[in-house]
């Protein structure tokens, strides 16, 4: 009974211990809403961004809120967000604001899952936007969001190790041929073999589908709704990528390539600590280099195209966008879509594209714009973005799927040694493979299309 | 109401926390994703009944293959490597002296309560090409340098499943708790009887804990087919769909690709499978374990 006794004794200290605890520190009004200003309607604002990017997103969101007093935009920075996005959509419960990458538009239309935006008055000024970023924007002839940065790819090259090479520092390649006799001056070997530097690699192979557009490939003929990835173009591109490792030596290209599989953007990355002497990059690799590398002397220039290809006056490119939707079934529409029309104001675009050394979206640029920007190549850049030859991502619902597929045929053509005599046909087989694929899953999309037209549909 | 009715209705209530629980999160979920598994929906759309076309569809998509392909061969790996190696370590361990058993046990049951994320992130150095320990105990021991672990598709998967042989402490105490339990009398009759210790393990010992070790084999092979974070973190699936797992395709068919209907049905496909191959486990292995009468 003694031990019982003390056992009681014991638990229920231990308990209202637990709960003098827990009540001093549970706190009096939600942590989240401490600062919200009374009077305000809170829209909360789900953004993929972390770390510094969304430091600057926030000081623009701050600017926000201090320029009326309606609503108070409260962001929170989420992981892996389009699974979240699309489960909170479905679940009726999203968010007011959501930071997507442009490739999610077509599914989010396509299934009413986002609310067009020019849905709302006054309506947005589409043609402040460059004509590539408002394609970005827009599906089926409706704009579905608005965006908050954008970016076209660029060669970035270390200057200092052109000219130890004996390169033209300010003639950087504008060929594949160039970009590949420049690379292999610049490949530096140990004494027993192994590959101390490159010249150039396709790392990171964070856009394995960007090599055929140089090559002049086009990944989707959206007139027909067809896959083209077995065209001749995309056959030499990734024949293009095979060249590097058989130049390099399969071994020595993929160890030298794996090594920095977790340092891109940090001390480590192969371009900014000078193991690699190109890259193709985006434009914020100027903020990391101030960062890490505040020393390296580099340039920048439009990725080089196949040779037939070259037009120095109009460079070829692909151009992505970090875009804000209104989901379906958020609670202030209008009052979120007053931020996205916030965040469409040339000012506001030209802040946070500073912030993230990114080129602006918009049609005009302000004056000091290109003297004040942190990238020292951001002209580059913008000269892709308006070039009339610059591309944007097939506007398809399944391109995720797509574009997963097409990194299994890079890493087939960078893997695929050996048998020299059968390489083309083993390629063309894979990439046969991937649009015979693709295609089945476009042809699956627009039978449900039509399927949800149909009596009852959503059209 | 009599006794016993009343005894069901309130151990009904005792466990009403859990049975709504279990309702809401676990068999509700199910049913509805067996109803997705027939249709066409993203989700965000309202479902469009497509009967059996999801199932169809698997036939002709070269990653469900893949990705099945790649789980069963990880799966035999891991189930393999994991009985196996549990039951030679719970061996040595049993034969050694028992504060030196202790301790390696502890030891090597620490990976089982490592993270995942942090396991990987250890292991992707360990088979760094370049840095790695692995690589530079080769290039140590004379080799020219040894492969793209990760890299290269030839060695990928069989990298993972390396790996996961690493964790091997929960079935390593199973099988040393059921090698305390042979009996000594059997043991000390096969030693009159004139067999030596390697006989008297596999005429005594391994008869006496084939239920150990089938349960380990179980275990090791239903949590090897839902392989997923190691070959998410490690090598996103590749290369060349090389690390692609079963479990890891239907993630991305539910929510990169807006295909939750297709995800349903290939989740239903993986449950089937799971069935199967545990009853053919069972049945096959029920051949040789040994059940002890008392």
């Amino acid at each position: 009974m003694g031990w019982d006794r003390d056992q009681s004794r014991r638990a229920f200290l231990g308990a209202a211990g637990a709960a003098a605890i827990g009540g001093a520190i549970w706190p009096r009004v939600p942590r989240s809403r401490v600062m919200v200003p009374p009077g305000r309607v809170v829209l909360d604002y789900w953004e993929k961004w972390s770390g510094t990017e969304l430091d600057s997103l926030q000081r623009v969101i701050d600017r926000f809120n201090a320029s009326q007093d309606r609503s108070f935009v409260r962001v929170l920075p989420v992981g892996d967000l389009t699974t979240k996005a699309l489960v909170a959509i479905a679940g009726g419960d999203p968010p007011d604001l959501l930071g997507m990458l442009s490739y999610s538009v077509p599914l989010l239309a396509e299934t009413g899952a986002a609310i067009p935006l020019d849905r709302f008055s006054p309506a947005l000024d589409t043609g402040a936007y460059l004509p590539a970023v408002r394609a970005l924007l827009s599906y089926g002839g409706r704009q579905w969001a608005g965006v908050t940065s954008v970016y076209a790819l660029a060669l970035y090259y270390n200057r200092a190790m052109f000219a130890q090479a004996g390169l033209d520092p300010d003639r950087p390649p504008r060929t594949i041929s160039e970009l590949d006799a420049c690379a292999a001056r610049l490949d530096i070997r140990s004494a027993d073999g192994r590959l101390e530097r490159c010249g150039f690699l396709q790392v990171p192979v964070w856009w394995p589908y960007f090599w055929p557009i140089m090559f002049g490939g086009v990944l989707y003929d959206s007139a027909r709704d067809r896959a083209v990835f077995a065209d001749e173009a995309t056959v030499r591109a990734y024949e293009w990528v095979a060249s590097y490792p058989d130049r390099l030596g399969l071994s020595e290209a993929s160890g030298f390539a794996s090594s920095f599989e977790r340092s891109y953007h940090s001390v480590g990355d192969p371009f900014l600590s000078g193991r690699l002497g190109m890259i193709v990059q985006g434009p914020w690799i100027a903020n990391f280099a101030r960062a890490c590398a505040p020393e390296l002397d580099y340039g920048a220039a439009p990725v080089p195209v196949v040779d037939d290809l070259l037009d120095p006056t109009e460079p070829t490119g692909l151009l992505e966008a970090d875009v804000i939707v209104i989901p379906r079934g958020c609670p202030h529409p209008d009052e979120a879509f007053e931020f996205v029309r916030f965040m469409q104001q040339q000012e506001t675009q030209e802040a946070l594209a500073l912030a993230h050394a990114k080129s602006s979206p918009m049609a005009d640029v302000s004056p000091g714009f290109h003297a004040r920007h942190p990238n020292r190549s951001i002209r580059v850049h913008d000269e892709v973005m308006r070039s009339p030859r610059v591309r944007i991502l097939p506007q398809t619902r399944i391109w995720k799927s797509y574009a997963d597929r097409t990194l299994g045929a890079f890493q087939h053509a960078w893997g695929g040694g050996g048998l020299r005599e059968s390489r083309r046909d083993r390629l063309l087989r894979v990439l046969r493979g991937v649009e015979s694929e693709v295609q089945g899953m476009l042809d699956h999309a627009a039978r449900l299309r039509s399927r949800r037209a149909g009596p009852g549909g959503r059209a | 109401m009599n006794g016993s009715a009343r005894a069901v209705g309130r151990g009904l209530l005792f466990i009403s926390p859990w049975l709504a629980g279990f309702c809401g999160l676990t068999l509700g979920p199910a049913l509805l994703s067996a109803w997705y598994s027939l249709t066409d929906t993203t989700l965000l759309d309202p479902p469009v009944y497509t009967g059996l076309s999801n199932f169809r569809r698997m036939w002709s998509d070269s990653l469900f293959w893949i990705a099945l392909r790649n789980t069963l061969v990880f799966a035999a790996m891991n189930s393999i490597g994991v009985t196996a190696g549990s039951l030679g370590v719970a061996v040595l361990l049993h034969r050694a002296p028992a504060r030196v058993a202790a301790l390696a046990r502890a030891v090597i049951f620490l990976p089982t309560v490592v993270p995942v994320v942090t396991a990987c992130a250890c292991w992707m150095w360990v088979f760094n090409p370049r840095f790695g320990i692995l690589n530079s105990a080769l290039t140590a021991a004379g080799a020219t340098g040894g492969p793209d672990w990760l890299g290269d598709s030839r060695f990928a998967l069989a990298s993972l499943g390396f790996m996961s042989v690493w964790v091997i402490g929960s079935p390593l105490l199973v099988a040393g708790a059921a090698l305390r339990e042979v009996p000594r009398s059997l043991l000390e009759a096969a030693a009159i009887d004139g067999l030596g210790s390697g006989g008297r393990l596999w005429h005594v010992t391994l008869p006496a804990i084939s239920p150990a070790l089938m349960f380990n084999g179980l275990m090791a092979l239903i949590w090897s087919l839902q392989l997923f974070g190691p070959p998410l973190i490690m090598t996103r699936g590749g290369p060349e769909h090389a690390t692609l797992s079963y479990s890891m395709y239907v993630y991305l068919c539910a929510f990169s690709y807006g295909d939750m209907g297709y995800a349903c049905a290939l989740a239903w496909v993986q449950l089937a499978l799971t069935l199967a191959l545990s009853a053919a486990v069972l049945v096959v292995g029920g051949r040789f374990v040994r059940y002890r009468t008392t």
